[in-house]
């Protein structure tokens, strides 16, 4: 095999750094915002349920009931327990986009966790784009419309006819961080949601619980 | 002009003062006898130990059905689901949740196998703390050895029918979980009959045996890890 001499080992290394950084954004195209298209699609929180829940982390697999409650002042709760009902976590969103941790066990009070949990939960309960007038582009089929927060932006992505929520994204301004599918016929009632991550293996799924 | 002298303020703080402090300790007075309504202290605590462990230690297996309710109280939410519960001495446990959901947790000496819809988890109780305390609990419960428990102080309670076992958690790890555990027990054959786990923000979870069988034959393969 023949080698490749030394001198071009500087472009080599430039080339793969520049191919490394290369921005999964790059192709959107700015595009007129269609306001009734935001008006239809924007992710507006999900209704009250019990969804049963698989957590895949770093190799480990954790299951659980998570319940999602909306309650009278506006707030968001967002509650998980083992299936024999010990709370491991209840966290709530406000309606002005405060967050609280209500409860957490030790064993997950650490702040990554916590704020790793904070901005799925965020993102699936569509917070980011709450009274906001997001941007809008277009990349490939899709439209995309995001709003930028400190040096992320979160996404809510259609089809061209924006006939549908294909999904929903949190990236920076280069790289894809989270993706979040809500899957089944009416997008606030969603028969299961998959929250996976990009930048470290994780991937919650949650699956609504039918009660008789 | 009138018969009565106005009260010096700081005899109206003191009279205040001590309202208050009535009032509080009558509160107290009456949370502690409601606290388990229709249920007295037991007499005798060395001798009901001693009767506990050799009634208990007649069950040697338990075929139940049951029924679980998990209640979070400020968010007046509930879940309700059931399964199966069996139990064969020594130190062999079978919880299968079928409704709503599909969950399984066996215990067989010092191996746990936790199964739900998508994967099988196998753990090594002695290689986690946490997981071998949790496994304890559950065994002494069922096993009538929870008198001994290092890992919580127990209170014991009598109605007609009933004991009442109150388990409160010594360890800072087990108190974030439960603030006590309520195990009630049958006394026409020792056997539990329901079981409360109280969290320490109010929430409770109560499983209901049903349907139980005592000493009835069970394969060890129904435990098999």
């Amino acid at each position: 095999m023949p080698k490749l001499p030394m001198r071009y080992l500087p472009y080599s290394l430039l080339l793969m750094v520049a191919f490394s950084c290369a921005s999964e954004y790059k192709l959107l195209q700015p595009a007129m915002l269609d306001q009734n298209c935001v008006s239809k699609i924007r992710p507006h929180g999900l209704t009250t349920a019990w969804f049963t829940t698989s957590v895949d982390v770093v190799g480990k697999h954790l299951s659980g009931l998570l319940l999602i409650k909306n309650q009278p002042d506006s707030s968001t709760r967002v509650v998980f327990t083992n299936e024999a009902g010990i709370t491991f976590f209840d966290f709530e969103f406000t309606k002005n986009g405060t967050f609280a941790v209500k409860r957490i066990v030790s064993q997950l009070d650490k702040k990554p966790i916590i704020q790793t949990l904070r901005k799925d939960f965020e993102l699936t309960l569509g917070i980011p784009f709450r009274g906001v007038t997001p941007e809008a582009w277009t990349m490939n089929t899709e439209k995309w419309y995001g709003v930028k927060q400190k040096n992320e932006i979160s996404y809510f992505i259609t089809d061209t006819e924006c006939a549908s929520l294909l999904r929903l994204e949190l990236g920076s301004t280069r790289k894809k961080k989270t993706e979040v599918f809500i899957r089944g016929k009416h997008p606030h009632d969603p028969d299961s949601v998959q929250i996976k991550h990009y930048n470290f293996a994780m991937q919650i799924e949650l699956r609504k619980l039918m009660r008789e | 002009m009138s018969c009565f002298k106005p009260m010096p303020m700081n005899k109206i703080h003191s009279l205040t003062t001590y309202l208050l402090l009535v009032s509080l300790l009558l509160f107290r007075f009456e949370e502690t006898f409601s606290q388990h309504t229709g249920f007295k202290p037991i007499v005798n605590f060395p001798d009901f130990k001693v009767q506990f462990k050799l009634e208990s230690s007649k069950i040697n297996s338990i075929v139940s059905d049951f029924a679980q309710e998990k209640v979070l109280t400020a968010l007046t939410e509930n879940i309700k689901s059931e399964g199966k519960f069996l139990f064969k001495r020594n130190n062999k446990v079978r919880i299968e949740y079928r409704k709503p959901f599909s969950y399984l947790v066996m215990m067989n000496g010092e191996k746990m196998l936790v199964r739900d819809n998508q994967k099988d988890n196998r753990i090594n109780v002695k290689s986690n703390k946490l997981f071998q305390q949790i496994n304890r609990i559950m065994i002494d419960c069922v096993q009538g050895t929870m008198l001994d428990s290092k890992d919580f102080t127990v209170k014991v309670f009598e109605d007609g029918n009933t004991f009442l076992l109150e388990m409160t958690p010594v360890s800072k790890a087990l108190s974030q979980f439960f603030q006590t555990i309520v195990l009630l027990v049958e006394k026409k054959d020792y056997s539990a009959k329901s079981i409360e786990m109280r969290e320490p923000n109010g929430d409770k979870t109560v499983i209901t045996f049903i349907n139980k069988k005592l000493n009835a034959e069970i394969a060890d393969a129904v435990f098999a890890l």
